[in-house]
């Protein structure tokens, strides 16, 4: 039965207090441990349609008639548009339609950033419509240009409030603590760089707007184009049937998908707006850079007493502020614990979401400046953690934490730490770090999804959600035939339109096995309990076999429907794991190369144990990017983004990847849904930076305190690290008369 | 646009840009770094292959890399350059001589290579850049290959002439802005190491493959008993120096000073393995 409550929203760190309808979640959890489907490894169901070249992606889609699309773009940090002439566009051949500033939600007067869509022109080729965009002529006004951050927050120029908070007394703890120890440390811009660039076509037929998208939120895009085209939700369709990665990037529709409605209806023909790759560096969005001022104060036995965090995130011209002081507010049992964060505006590009965002960066932080404690007490750093262990979110009880189980079952790794050692010589120093993992995912409702078992025996789920490729289709299709009886390969998922199915949560915040997961199981419950109920009518025993019982509906069909129950209330919802590192540190050139990582998660149930060691490798390895080469550019004279290619932006080659072990608790969350599970797309990315930081100063004594950590980071750090070694010498050197 | 495919060197004089792999003059073209009318594939006319020790100039990086009868330094460097695909398709000619990979150059910010009045990377953005011969242009040499051909005294034949691969290199200045001495119209045909009897080629990359060098070290121990060390990713051309001393000499940027003791020590590590 459908029940209204009020409950907090939670995606990615953001809370909000909404009214929603739930229906109540009567099922059992099944019990722990593989079953006959769910938790047995998987193949993608979508494989050989995938590497055959035969799915769908918005970047393949070709409608008759189609027109494409070109921005201009601001090349400068900060500038007004005084004057623009798009006539110059128009008079070439093969252009269609030009818009300018407030012709389509996106284009705008004032560029706040180099990269600002400006404008845009339509015609009948991509390489027409890029000529055209040269031909506008703009006058601009040059702004001011803001690009430090701290110069930002000592100008108030902030996307919103600073964020404070404060438990117990941070400065009477500091002042009675055995030890303190403090530094600052630095992240820097990353870029999702999705293989399928940020793009849509956009087509009108009658007066309904169809949509097709690469997105992570096929119904967060249809309220969008409604909202900003004034048209009722409905006559706005929205598909996309494969997509080519997000990594929070494509939570929404952007300028993109404005200027190709716009100009669409103009033309009266389909218009694609795609981002070429130099567009993805500069205007797609990013992970933002961060600085982050820390201190820990501990007790001689190991007790953290204090936490304190200044958190500033250049967050750009727009964007939000993530939550970077997180992890140091959540993951320790800390009584005095104080953070402040800045979300600093700046003439830089915005921000989006980044897997994890703000709890890769504060990690970072925090778990190098952790083992950084141990170092000065003396304590193993795996005993300083579970020495500080949390039993609760800030006072609120977890629904579950298996963090102990994590940590148990990284023993075997972190003992490696010896013979690993050992295998250091004169150049290679070798060494293990470890850090720990915490986030949300947990997902949420609303999330529906529909059934339809036929005479022959094979069921369709219908939801009309989207598979951001993390392996949707599959884990869905596991769930359902688990709940049927039925064998994988006799269910099919059909998803990605929003005219064809009801709705689907955001593939965004671990939410899709958490929100979707629980709904395609009542759903498929929903329909056995109706086949129950035939095999009850016609004198069936119980238990026949679902086939055997539909086999007599001919053309009938069983249609089950089913929803995502509600949250726990009183209780958060978080996920914990633990990775170890071993690294080889080269100490004359710098070189660092990741050897080994083992990741323990603990996320409730695993689905499909095949799919989610692919997540965690996925994570670690766009991990051991932000760790290690990758990083925006700028020119600190003008803003203009100078890695615009991905020969001068830097992410990890295949060569690069380490050997990976991947361990779940696999215990279901006996307060989550009728599933147990939680999500598994950000935990994996979240501690792989403090682990190698941590396991470069086990190697070699270097303190790292930037990312990347690139050659000049690591040889500083070298350099820094000798001569504390030869000041310490010297002052251990008895004294000579 | 024309692609012309001549089988002669003769037929070359028409004018164009040539072409051969096209893993650079594409993506420069794509840019708007250069502009072609005419394009002019060279394959027919270059030789590609090894015959005692000349090279053709259009051997692919792929089948040197695998060739056994060349000396270490070249094969070295060939293995370490780009990535399979492009290694398949990039000749050595074109190798030698594609252009510095410094952002502002690509982007065509109106840099002194493009003719311009400063250097925008000194000021700004430098942290791949050259340090050495970097008052006037702080680029840096991507080439692997030429920094191994330097340190293996090679010779090298044009349509033209025939000189030292160390003097197809040439400092920009005020006057003339190119990096190389090649004249319009003349082609890269063949290339031939010195006999030696040891050489090496070390690299650093901020990533296990496809990465230009932050630092390149080739050296070669000649038949004469003479050592030639020559460095990729430190000066605007490939740059050689005499020993590891020589690096106190170095002009590094603010942001390029973490390249001297890198170069440092891969010189020390490549004399030590020549030892």
């Amino acid at each position: 039965m459908a029940r209204l409550i009020r409950t907090e929203k939670e995606v990615e760190g953001r809370y909000e207090e909404v009214w929603i309808v739930v229906e109540e979640d009567p099922l059992e959890q099944w019990p722990e441990g593989p079953l006959t489907v769910v938790g047995r490894p998987a193949a993608r169901k979508d494989g050989h349609e995938r590497v055959r070249g035969e799915a769908r992606y918005t970047a393949d889609i070709r409608l008759p008639g189609l027109l494409h699309a070109a921005v201009l773009r601001s090349p400068h940090a900060h500038a007004r548009v005084r004057r623009i002439d798009l006539a110059p566009a128009l008079s070439l051949p093969g252009v269609r339609a030009a818009v300018g500033p407030g012709e389509a939600h996106g284009l705008e007067e004032e560029a706040g950033f180099a990269g600002a869509a400006v404008a845009a022109v339509a015609a009948d080729t991509n390489g027409q419509a890029r000529a055209a965009v040269e031909a506008i002529e703009v006058e601009w006004e040059e702004l001011e240009v803001v690009l430090d951050p701290d110069e930002a927050v000592r100008r108030e120029l902030l996307t919103g409030g600073p964020r404070r908070d404060e438990r117990g007394d941070v400065d009477g703890a500091l002042a009675e603590a055995d030890v303190v120890v403090e530094a600052t440390y630095r992240t820097q811009t990353v870029l999702h760089n999705s293989l399928e660039t940020h793009q849509a076509i956009c087509e009108w037929l009658g007066d309904t707007l169809h949509v097709y998208i690469s997105t992570q939120y096929i119904w967060g895009v249809r309220k969008d184009v409604a909202e900003m085209l004034g048209l009722p939700e409905d006559k706005v369709r929205v598909v996309c049937e494969f997509m080519g990665g997000g990594f929070g990037s494509k939570n929404g529709a952007d300028e993109y998908t404005f200027i190709a409605a716009e100009l669409a209806k103009r033309t009266g023909r389909p218009v694609r707006c795609a981002l070429t790759r130099r567009e993805e560096h500069t205007s797609a969005g990013n992970r933002n850079s961060t600085i982050q001022r820390l201190r820990a104060g501990a007790r001689s036995d190991g007790t953290i007493v204090a936490l304190d965090g200044e958190f500033t995130n250049s967050v750009g011209w727009s964007g939000w502020s993530a939550p970077t002081e997180g992890p140091m507010r959540m993951l320790y049992a800390c009584d005095n614990v104080r953070t402040v964060t800045y979300g600093a505006q700046i003439n830089t590009p915005p921000m989006k979401a980044f897997r994890a965002p703000g709890f890769a960066e504060g990690t970072f932080g925090l778990e190098c400046l952790i083992d950084n404690l141990a170092a000065r007490l003396d304590v193993d750093p795996l005993e300083l953690r579970r020495r500080n262990y949390a039993d609760s979110n800030e006072g609120t009880p977890y629904s579950s934490k298996n963090l102990a189980d994590c940590y148990r079952l990284a023993e075997p790794h972190w003992e490696r730490r010896h013979e690993v050692r050992a295998r250091s010589d004169a150049v290679w120093k070798r060494g293990v770090g470890m850090a720990s993992q915490i986030w949300y995912g947990g997902g949420g409702p609303p999330s529906y999804a529909w059934v339809r078992l036929a005479s022959n025996g094979h069921a369709t789920v219908i939801t009309a959600m989207q598979d951001i490729g993390t392996g949707t289709r599959t884990a869905m299709a596991q769930i359902a035939a688990e709940e049927l009886g039925l064998p994988l390969e006799q269910v099919e998922v059909v998803l990605g339109d929003s005219a064809r199915g009801p709705y689907a949560s955001v593939s965004a915040g671990s939410s899709t096995t958490p929100s979707m997961g629980p709904a395609v199981r009542a759903a498929a419950a929903d329909a056995r309990e109706q086949v129950e109920d035939i095999a009850e009518q016609r004198g069936l025993p119980k238990g026949t076999p679902i086939g055997e019982v539909v086999g007599l509906l001919e053309e009938a069909q069983i249609l089950g429907k089913g929803a995502r129950g509600p949250n726990p209330t009183g209780m958060t919802v978080l996920t914990f794991g633990v990775h170890v590192v071993e690294v080889a540190v080269d100490v004359e050139t710098g070189e660092i190369v990741v050897e080994r990582v083992a990741a323990i998660h603990d996320v409730g149930r695993i689905v499909n144990p095949l799919g989610a060691s692919s997540q965690v490798e996925g994570g670690i390895i766009q991990g051991i990017g932000h760790t290690l080469s990758e990083e925006r550019l700028l020119d600190p004279a003008t803003g203009r983004i100078l890695t615009t290619s991905l020969d001068a932006y830097r992410m990890p080659t295949i060569a690069d990847v380490p050997e990976i072990v991947c361990e779940f608790v696999d215990r279901p969350d006996e307060h989550l849904t009728n599933l147990g599970s939680k999500g598994l797309g950000e935990p994996p990315i979240v501690p792989i930076a403090a682990a190698i930081a941590n396991a470069i100063r086990d190697a070699t004594g270097a303190d790292v305190h930037q990312l990347p950590i690139s050659r000049e980071e690591m040889l500083r750090a070298l350099r820094e690290a000798e001569l504390r070694a030869r000041e310490k010498e010297k002052r251990g050197a008895p004294a000579s008369v | 646009m024309e692609l012309l495919r001549p089988s002669s060197v003769e037929e070359l004089d028409g004018g164009g840009v040539l072409l051969h792999g096209g893993t650079e003059v594409v993506p420069l073209l794509r840019e708007g770094l250069i502009d072609a009318e005419r394009l002019v594939d060279v394959r027919e006319v270059v030789p590609r292959g090894i015959r005692n020790r000349v090279i053709g100039a259009g051997t692919t990086l792929a089948e040197l890399e695998t060739e056994p009868a060349i000396p270490d330094a070249l094969r070295e460097a060939c293995r370490l350059a780009a990535s399979p695909q492009l290694r398949n398709m990039g000749s050595l000619g074109g190798n030698l001589l594609q252009a510095t990979r410094c952002w502002y150059w690509r982007l065509g910010y109106p840099c002194r290579l493009h003719g311009g009045d400063r250097c925008h990377a000194r000021d700004g953005e430098h942290r791949e850049h050259a340090i050495f011969a970097n008052e006037f242009c702080a680029s840096a040499h991507p080439s692997d290959i030429a920094a191994a051909l330097v340190a293996l005294g090679t010779r090298l034949r044009t349509n033209r002439r025939e000189l030292a691969v160390e003097d197809l290199y040439r400092l920009p200045d005020e006057n003339d802005r190119r990096t190389t001495t090649l004249a319009g119209g003349e082609l890269l045909l063949e290339v031939e190491p010195a006999p030696v009897e040891a050489s090496t080629y070390l690299k650093a990359m901020d990533r296990k493959r496809w990465s230009f060098p932050q630092v390149g070290v080739a050296a070669a121990r000649h038949t004469d008993g003479s050592t030639r060390i020559a460095l990729a990713g430190v000066a605007p051309i490939p740059w050689r120096i005499d020993g590891p001393d020589a690096l106190d000499a170095a002009t590094p940027l603010p942001r390029t000073e973490w390249k001297v003791p890198l170069a440092r020590a891969l010189v020390r590590r490549a004399l030590a393995q020549l030892a």
